[in-house]
């Protein structure tokens, strides 16, 4: 070893120069230079040298001097590593840490775990403690992470539109306050969006306690409150209905879409999909009967479905009334009416007294609401499945009276608290016009929209993931908000806003909370329970049920004597204005994550569309795609016709939330603006609408255009008596299976198995799935998958990794020939889709086990790792993209484009088109650093979440050891995409731990794989779905209409010596019947 | 003849960088100057600190963390308290600006290492790290090229550690090296038996 010089007595700090080549050869600092390179090569230069042998050593090192120096070169970038000056406590740099918080809306609120990285919050994971709930989330907590990191927020305070210093405007309020104070609030009205904060409830109480003639108005255009008011009449107290669909065995649905676009989705999917889970086939699950106009996703879950236009349900409802026993109902005409149908369905609910449930959703008039609180008690339902739950009373929408109060000059000074009024308001309502009579318009809003020009003093409002807060949930508990992180942008809370606003002495939301907490818990004490509960993120749980409620029959009475319109016909459209699967009312139209959602019925993005039915198209002459104009009290709009199949005839379907102005840069101009069409009041449906095609093509982009299984056995049903009958039925779907001849050589990866901890799979439930995409927006944000714009999905390049995929069946008797599942682009035209059944199957990387992806690949980036996964290495991917070609279920993504640092409307400008800067900054921040952010030219598939697998493997052994407990215990840790499912429909763990929850549904009879006949063994297995109608019905079919597709195709196979050997990769399989393959 | 040259020089220029231009030539002996002159010899062969006492994340998370300014200045408020070798270290614990210092180790951004796995399961730091005891000043021992962590992940018996040594660099089983290879071999496929030492060798363990 070469002995090292002392050390340089000078302070070292930064880059020294030289001058010259001398100083250089003769400073000792340059004899450090070289040692510290170079500790091997220093060693030369000790010894005595020549001329020639120096200069020789002097090229040399200079020539890689310059290489080293100039930091390029051979040598990587240096890089910097900056450590904290302080270290806080705890914290582990690397480690995620998660609290617990709760996502507000507008009639609840969700309880969530976050998780944040390196401080700033990353992943949305529901509260698994949380007593009433399994962990689930829904698509909107999912991707309001990000909203978070949006850059077309607002950041500033501006007055007039001009930027003002933060404490001019702190200052402002300060002086309002005062302002207001003086004048005792009179001229003051507050306009805000309908929410549970308690602590904002008390703040409220305490305004209009200080300032009686301030007034408090509440504006929700999707007036979701509708369940409570409805509720709190039926029963005269004030109530919250929450329903107990597992505890039910026959649920009615008068237009409620309560596993889609109701309030609490989660909440009911859970809970609907429990009664539908079964195990045995002499299980039992529940039966479901919708009404309604459009297809949703409760409709696709429906054993027996009647389409009927919206304003033809109430008349629907009176009929199942009075089939059910209730009293004191008017007449009602009744043609156009399936009697039939009604009446046993009316039996069916009359047989299940004390286990149905009847629900009316949001959108139907209060009347259909009491009507079915009515129908609940006489079939002895309250107390049981729906459960009543003490609340606060709901407010009525106040945003006519509102206007009403400006035109009339009473409101002199105008807040706004988040609401969005200029772009929700109804259209004759003339809001913009009625707002700027206010004298001072001040707002707190998310983002500088619609509302801003014209608004005085604007705001910005803090991100729930910011924000100190509480929150109930519909049903009363109560959950704490935490904010994982410091204001962006020096957003401000509504808590705090509000304070300062009344001039309060404490404005500090985490105060308020605290002060609230201890008014409603009254702890014994304080700090302890405190941090208990912002350590669980709720206190207790939801209320308790107040049993069976007396009905207030006179105000029953009362209410249901509703006008009944006439009933729509093609000169007098039916329109209904829906809430949109993804936007909600349009709040989340700047979120790409959701623009880029397909719906899950029509599975069109970034668009809404005009929906109707196959005949109403047909009698107004309008084609798919069409541009038409939609005229309703002298206002039109214009949008793309689509037809929908299952519609109800001579209704419109428009989905709200689209066609904002000012939106920001994802949401600006897409789709067309449905409330421009909408009457005051917001009705959620008017009839006496016309439409007149233009004749000009709208293109839409359309992730499945597909809408046939064409007879093949992908998705599997039957009913549940054919399952009782026949529990092996999926094996008898198998389609013949190629003759298997033996493997050319052993398979390597066997071997390894037996050596292998785990072996990873994954069984989804398709009687649970419900189409809601929450797991596909999970997996977006695990994953860090982009979103590729509007133009890319037309040409099939969506980057999800998990996709819904939807079929539709129709009725055997109207598919006239088997050619007509072919024709995908004429398939609107068809007649068969006027009535259908509709199956949902969410497709992921099903992770063969014969991948045949991984042969195909010429430079092996695709490989099958010994716990079962196929693995894909990215940097190894030069883009032959044969894998993808190679896969039969389609489920690998290709990056065409520089997805993340491209514009999405400058893709093919390659390199000349660079998303701004700071738009770069601020969107980076809410990817994952666990996992690979891909680039261009490489392919990408669902992983099986190997980053969550890797972490939980690592914890395990880093907890072990020296020992041998390494192996991952069931339910330590699971997919992103299992864990956001509100059904519990996902299921992943260790297939080789035979107790682990996987394997027992594995072992499932209703067990079965998709594709199965190419015998590459996947590793995701989906378990059958089972319908359960109601053989009286006049709609009853014997056999599911995918089955019956199946049979017209391939036989029956429910014959005897019908084909499927069902057991897989066996040698000989039983040969096709007559009725051939 | 200026064709075959000319595809000799190219080829020989072809080897040369396909052979020179990796980690074990261009990374090994990276030994950047740092803002301050922390020397690890002192520290940790003199002074007897544990490689923990600074690096304690790297039994907790992948990352095994650089100490923070209050670390240093947990003995250096006393020791040395004026030196102005320190004045970098005393300004940031004051003012609350980080020390910027240089990375000397670092793999690709496609490459998920985790620190605490390994020390955790007997891989010392001295097997990826060298001699850090003995560095005046941090250098780069190892190439970190993906054949070196294969070296290890193919025979993870020669490399394990009881869990007790893995911060005590200079430690061997025996002076002699192969009564040490000897019973390294004996120990090492013992443990990784016993501990079920996996040792991954497929893409998934480290290429996420």
């Amino acid at each position: 070893m070469k002995t090292l010089p002392p050390p340089c007595p000078e302070p070292e700090s930064g880059r020294l120069y030289w001058r010259s080549l001398d100083q250089l050869a003769r400073t000792p600092e340059f004899q450090q230079w070289l040692e510290r390179e170079f500790p091997e090569g220093a060693s030369e230069w000790q010894d005595p040298v020549s001329r020639r042998h120096f200069m020789r050593i002097m090229s040399a090192s200079f020539l890689l001097a310059g290489l080293g120096l100039a930091g390029s070169g051979c040598r990587r970038p240096e890089e910097r590593l900056m450590p904290f000056a302080q270290h806080p406590e705890g914290y582990v740099h690397g480690r995620p840490e998660y609290y617990a918080t709760a996502m507000p809306t507008r009639t609840g609120a969700l309880p969530l775990v976050v998780k944040a990285h390196e401080g700033r919050p990353i992943k949305i994971e529901g509260n698994d403690r949380y007593p009433d709930g399994n962990g689930g989330t829904d698509r909107w907590a999912q991707a309001s992470i990000l909203n978070l990191y949006d850059p077309d927020r607002a950041r500033r305070i501006t007055h007039q539109g001009q930027t003002v210093p933060r404490q001019e405007g702190l200052d402002f309020l300060t002086g309002l306050a005062g302002e207001l104070e003086n004048r005792r609030g009179r001229g003051l009205a507050i306009l805000a969006e309908p929410g549970t904060s308690p602590s904002r409830a008390r703040l409220r109480r305490e305004l209009q306690a200080r300032w009686p003639e301030a007034g408090w108005y509440e504006h929700d255009p999707l007036d979701l409150a509708v369940h409570r008011r409805a509720a709190s009449l039926a029963f005269g107290r004030p109530v919250q209905p929450r329903f107990r669909f597992d505890r039910a065995r026959v649920v009615v649905s008068l237009d409620c879409d309560f596993l889609g676009t109701e309030d609490d989705a989660f909440q009911h999917i859970r809970r609907f999909s429990q009664s539908r889970k079964l195990e045995k086939p002499e299980d039992t699950i529940s039966r479901l009967y919708v009404l309604e106009a459009l297809l949703t996703l409760t409709g696709a879950q429906a054993d027996h479905r009647l389409r009927l236009p919206a304003s033809q349900i109430g008349a629907a409802a009176l009929v199942l009334a009075r089939s059910c026993g209730v009293q004191g109902l008017p007449e009602v005409p009744t043609e156009g009416l399936w009697l039939a149908w009604l009446e046993e369905c009316a039996k069916d609910l009359v047989a299940h007294r004390g286990r149905c449930l009847v629900v009316a959703g949001h959108r139907q008039p209060m009347a259909v609401h009491v009507l079915a609180h009515a129908m609940n008690h006489a079939l002895g339902a309250v107390g049981e499945t729906l459960e009543l739950v003490p609340a606060e009373p709901a407010s009525e929408d106040g945003l006519a009276p509102l206007a009403q109060a400006l035109r009339q000059g009473q409101v002199d000074t105008l807040v706004i608290l988040g609401a969005n009024p200029v772009y929700t308001a109804p259209a004759d309502l003339d809001w913009p016009e009625a707002q700027q009579k206010a004298r001072l318009v001040v707002r707190l809003g998310y983002a500088e929209d619609e509302t801003f020009p014209l608004c005085h003093w604007h705001f910005p409002l803090a991100h729930y993931l910011e924000s100190w807060g509480d929150a109930r949930t519909s049903d009363g508990a109560y959950l704490a908000v935490q904010p994982l992180i410091q204001p962006l942008f020096g957003g401000i809370s509504e808590l705090e806003f509000l304070a300062r606003l009344q001039g309060r002495a404490v404005t500090s939301p985490y105060e308020i909370v605290r002060e609230t907490f201890q008014a409603e818990v009254r702890p014994a004490n304080f700090e302890e329970e405190w941090k208990h509960f912002l350590h669980d993120g709720f206190r207790g749980g939801p209320a308790a049920s107040l049993g069976r409620l007396a009905l207030q029959e006179s105000a029953v009475r009362q209410a249901v004597a509703l006008v009944t319109l006439p009933k729509p016909g093609p000169d007098r459209l039916e329109v209904i204005w829906h809430r949109d699967h993804s936007l909600d009312d349009g709040r989340y139209a700047n979120n790409g994550w959701l623009q880029e959602l397909p719906d899950p019925i029509t599975k069109i993005t970034w668009d809404n569309a005009v929906l109707m039915s196959w005949r109403t198209a047909r009698d107004l002459g309008v084609k798919n795609s069409e541009l038409v104009e939609i005229t309703l009290g002298g206002r039109t709009v214009r949008g793309p016709a689509w037809v929908q199949p299952g519609m109800a005839d001579y209704v419109l379907g428009l989905a709200l939330g689209y066609g904002r102005e000012r939106a920001g840069r994802v949401g600006r101009r897409v789709g067309f603006n449905g409330y421009a069409l909408r009457p005051g009041g917001h009705p959620h449906f008017a009839v006496g609408a016309t439409v007149k095609g233009t004749g000009r093509n709208y293109v839409l982009a359309c992730t499945q255009d597909h809408w046939s299984l064409e007879g093949r056995p992908i998705i599997r049903e039957a009913n549940l008596e054919q399952f009782r009958k026949h529990p092996d039925f999926v094996k008898r779907l198998d389609l013949h299976p190629p003759p298997v001849v033996a493997s050319l050589y052993p398979n390597p990866l066997d071997r390894e198995k037996e050596r292998a901890l785990h072996q990873w799979g994954m069984s989804i439930d398709l009687n649970a799935c419900v189409g809601c995409s929450a797991c596909v927006i999970a997996c977006q944000s695990e994953n860090n998958i982009p979103i590729v714009g509007k133009d890319q999905v037309r040409r099939g390049r969506e980057m999800h990794w998990m996709r819904i995929d939807r079929y539709y069946a129709g009725p055997p008797e109207r598919q006239k020939d088997k050619s007509v599942w072919r024709r995908e682009e004429h398939q609107w035209r068809e007649s068969w889709i006027e009535q259908v059944q509709v199956v949902m199957q969410p497709m992921l990387c099903q992770h063969c086990e014969a991948a045949p992806c991984e042969n195909v690949c010429p430079v092996n980036a695709t490989v099958h790792d010994h716990e079962g996964l196929n693995v894909m290495v990215y940097n190894r991917c030069v883009g032959t993209r044969y894998c993808s070609n190679n896969c039969p279920y389609k489920v690998r993504r290709f990056n065409f484009f520089d997805y993340n640092k491209r514009p999405l409307d400058g893709l093919y400008k390659g390199p000349f088109a660079r998303r701004p800067q700071e738009e770069l900054d601020l969107v980076k921040l809410v990817k994952n650093p666990d996992v690979t952010v891909r680039m261009r030219g490489v392919m990408e598939k669902c992983t099986y979440c190997i980053q969550r697998i890797e972490q939980a493997k690592i914890a395990r052994k880093v907890q072990a050891r020296d020992s041998g407990a390494v192996e991952v215990p069931d339910g330590t840790f699971t997919t992103a995409c299992a864990q956001a499912c509100p059904a519990g429909a996902i299921v992943f763990g260790n297939v080789a731990d035979p107790n682990s929850r996987v394997s027992r549904l594995k072992r499932q009879l209703r067990d079965y794989t998709v594709l199965e006949f190419l015998n590459i063994k996947p590793r995701t297995t989906y378990l059958a779905r089972i319908r359960n109608p109601n053989p009286a019905m006049p709609d009853y079919y014997e056999m599911p209409l995918t089955l019956a597709e199946y049979t017209a195709r391939s036989g029956d196979p429910f014959a005897a010596g019908h084909g499927g050997s069902g057991a897989r990769g066996h040698a000989t399989g039983a040969h096709a019947p007559a009725g051939g393959h | 003849m200026i064709l075959i040259g000319l595809v000799l020089v190219g080829g020989g220029v072809v080897a040369g960088v396909w052979y020179y231009f990796t980690p074990k030539y261009t990374r090994v002996g990276y030994q950047p100057l740092q803002p301050v002159a922390f020397s690890h010899k002192v520290h940790v062969d003199q002074l007897g600190l544990d490689c923990r006492y600074c690096h304690h994340d790297v039994e907790r998370s992948w990352f095994s963390n650089i100490p923070s300014s209050s670390t240093c200045m947990n003995c250096h408020n006393q020791v040395l308290k004026d030196d102005p070798r320190l004045a970098l270290v005393r300004e940031s614990a004051a003012t609350g600006r980080p020390i910027a210092w240089v990375q000397v180790h670092k793999v690709p951004d496609y490459v998920y290492f985790n620190h605490a796995v390994h020390v955790n399961r007997g891989i010392s730091c001295v097997e990826c790290h060298g001699r850090v005891d003995q560095m005046d000043e941090v250098f780069h021992a190892k190439p970190l090229s993906m054949a070196f962590c294969l070296e290890c992940h193919r025979d993870p018996a020669s490399f394990i550690r009881p869990l007790e040594k893995v911060t005590d660099l200079a430690w061997r089983w025996s002076e002699d090296p192969a009564e040490h290879a000897r019973q390294q071999q004996a120990w090492g496929r013992r443990m990784v038996e016993h501990w079920r030492i996996e040792s991954l060798q497929n893409c998934s363990a480290c290429h996420r």
